[in-house]
């Protein structure tokens, strides 16, 4: 007796699908417009480097208050004091300026669709997120409106909006040249 | 600039010259009689599979992953916080349900039902959280320039497609109560695409209530559950009002339990208007006749798949349509993603 047709041997299906599909790369179509997670995901991020302006202008205000309260130093005018406690604020300056103008330089790749951009991003959103949860469970610091909410809350919403599937698809959607340089 | 260079490493079977689409390897072909992306020669499977789970991929899964349970513990934050500012506390209730109902519970879902739904063809759309949504009952046999032509002739009105204008536009008619008879429709995915497209006929001005159908062109070479080849399927339901999700807490529109009057009624018009369009059914195709769609609301059926063959439908009937239907649906492929592409993409 032979078989009316060929069986093709095809192995037993599992009854559930692999979670290792969650990492399965997206499959994006050739044109493809800018997603809103995309958008938001970057407008979110400029959101954050305004929240480090209003935080350095703050501190550049407040730092001689700062000094006397918090840290008990109270400088005199004129005095090798003074330009100390001036130079640490300048080198804080700086350094928080150039974090922001990275940060702002890597808002403006996502929204061209840069992968790595996307996930250098990312990346420093899970740093963030994960310091912030474990400074709140050691008990050192509760996460408030008047505290931390406002910057973990757009470290949460960076990472929903960039991790989503459309922003993943826009970011590695196959092209021929870099974006930027398109008409 | 370096970000290109991980998709050009990755020369995909999508980005290849198989001419086979993605989908249809993974997401449609399970008619048991066709070999599965495993079945391929060795060596091609194995690089296909260290392609899959590259590092950039991982990362991505991780991320995923990772951005749900940040969300859920965000939910938790703004929740308690909405003790502590006494009446202003509503706001952040408010919040609260924005957070839970439009960032944490689809992604939740979506992890959770890319592991429990199965990825082949069950007769069910999805929503884009991975829910079960409407069921396919109709499908069509016929190009997609006769298609258009045959649904413009029946007085279907063609849904734009979703952006931030549109969507906009249609919560403001919603809540003015305004008309908007080119609204977008919710994506659902078959084959695990987006509709190609979708045609709609609002009720009394309303754009609550609405008969809808949502389109997708089946994968070269895939048949139907019994052997059956058409080229698209669709799947067609009435939204009666709007109202929450019961799966999400999302708003949304409720579709009528009664699906079957819906798809009468989307045959019927089609076969009333093209003269040359003819019907064959496929008796008891269903396999569930009670079910619930992706926003929970109960559908009940009789099972039977309407094989609506348009095929002989006049191409050149859609310049003589009603008029509304003859800009946006250009019924080439080619000039529609081209116009996506230039034209749409500004007003977004």
């Amino acid at each position: 007796m032979s078989a009316p047709f060929e069986r093709v041997n095809v192995e037993k299906r599992p009854a559930y699908e692999s979670p290792a599909s969650l990492a399965r790369p997206v499959t994006p179509p050739t044109s493809m417009r800018r997603p809103a997670a995309t958008a938001v995901g970057s407008v979110l991020v400029v959101l954050r480097v305004i929240a480090g302006i209003v935080w350095l202008v703050s501190l550049w205000a407040f730092w001689d208050e700062l000094l006397r309260e918090q840290l008990d130093i109270t400088v005199d005018p004129g005095t090798d004091e003074q330009a100390a406690t001036d130079a640490v604020l300048a080198i804080i300056l700086v350094f928080g300026a150039i974090v922001l103008v990275v940060e702002l330089g890597l808002a403006v790749l996502v929204w061209f669709g840069s992968n790595w951009a996307r996930i250098a991003v990312m990346l420093f959103a899970t740093i963030s997120i994960t310091s912030s949860w474990v400074e709140s469970v050691a008990g050192n610091a509760e996460i408030t409106l008047r505290t931390t909410l406002v910057t973990l809350a757009l470290d949460i919403l960076v990472l929903l909006a960039l991790s989503s599937r459309n922003a993943r698809a826009y970011a590695r959607r196959p092209r021929q040249r870099v974006i930027l340089h398109r008409k | 600039m370096s970000d290109g260079s991980v998709a050009e490493r990755e020369p995909g079977p999508e980005a290849g010259a198989e001419p086979v689409p993605d989908a249809a390897a993974e997401a449609g072909a399970e008619p048991g009689v066709e070999p599965g992306p495993e079945a391929n020669a060795g060596s091609e499977a194995e690089s296909a599979r260290a392609r899959r789970f590259s590092v950039a991929s991982m990362l991505d899964g991780f991320f995923f992953v990772f951005a749900g349970v940040a969300a859920v513990w965000l939910a938790w934050l703004v929740f308690t916080q909405s003790f502590e500012f006494g009446w202003f506390g509503i706001a952040f209730f408010l919040g609260f349900w924005l957070v839970l109902a439009y960032l944490v519970l689809p992604r939740l879902h979506r992890i959770l039902t890319t592991i429990y739904v199965p990825d082949y063809f069950i007769g069910r759309a999805r929503t884009s959280d991975g829910l079960l949504g409407d069921p396919v009952n109709l499908a069509f046999e016929g190009s997609e320039a006769s298609l258009h032509a045959a649904m413009a002739l029946a007085g279907w009105t063609r849904a734009d497609d979703v952006t931030l204008a549109t969507s906009w536009r249609i919560v403001t008619s919603t809540i003015t109560r305004r008309s908007y008879d080119e609204a977008p429709v919710s994506p659902l995915f078959l084959f695990g695409r987006q509709q190609d497209f979708a045609y709609q006929q609002e009720v009394e001005g309303n754009p609550a209530r609405r008969h809808h159908v949502r389109f997708w062109r089946t994968p070269d070479g895939w048949l139907l559950p019994g052997g059956r080849r058409v080229e698209w399927l669709a799947a067609g339901t009435f939204d009666r009002a709007v109202g929450f999700s019961i799966f999400t807490l999302q708003i949304t529109h409720k579709i009528d339990a009664d699906i079957d009057v819906e798809r009468d009624h989307i045959v019927a018009t089609v076969l009333t208007a093209n003269p040359n369009a003819y019907v064959e059914v496929l008796r008891d195709f269903s396999t569930g006749y009670h079910s619930r769609n992706g926003g929970g609301d109960t559908i009940r059926t009789d099972g039977d798949l309407p094989v609506v063959v348009v095929s002989e439908v006049p191409i050149g009937a859609i310049e003589a349509g009603p008029a509304d239907a003859a800009g946006d649906s250009v019924p080439v492929r080619g000039a529609d993603a081209a116009a996506s592409a230039t034209g749409r993409g500004a007003d977004g």
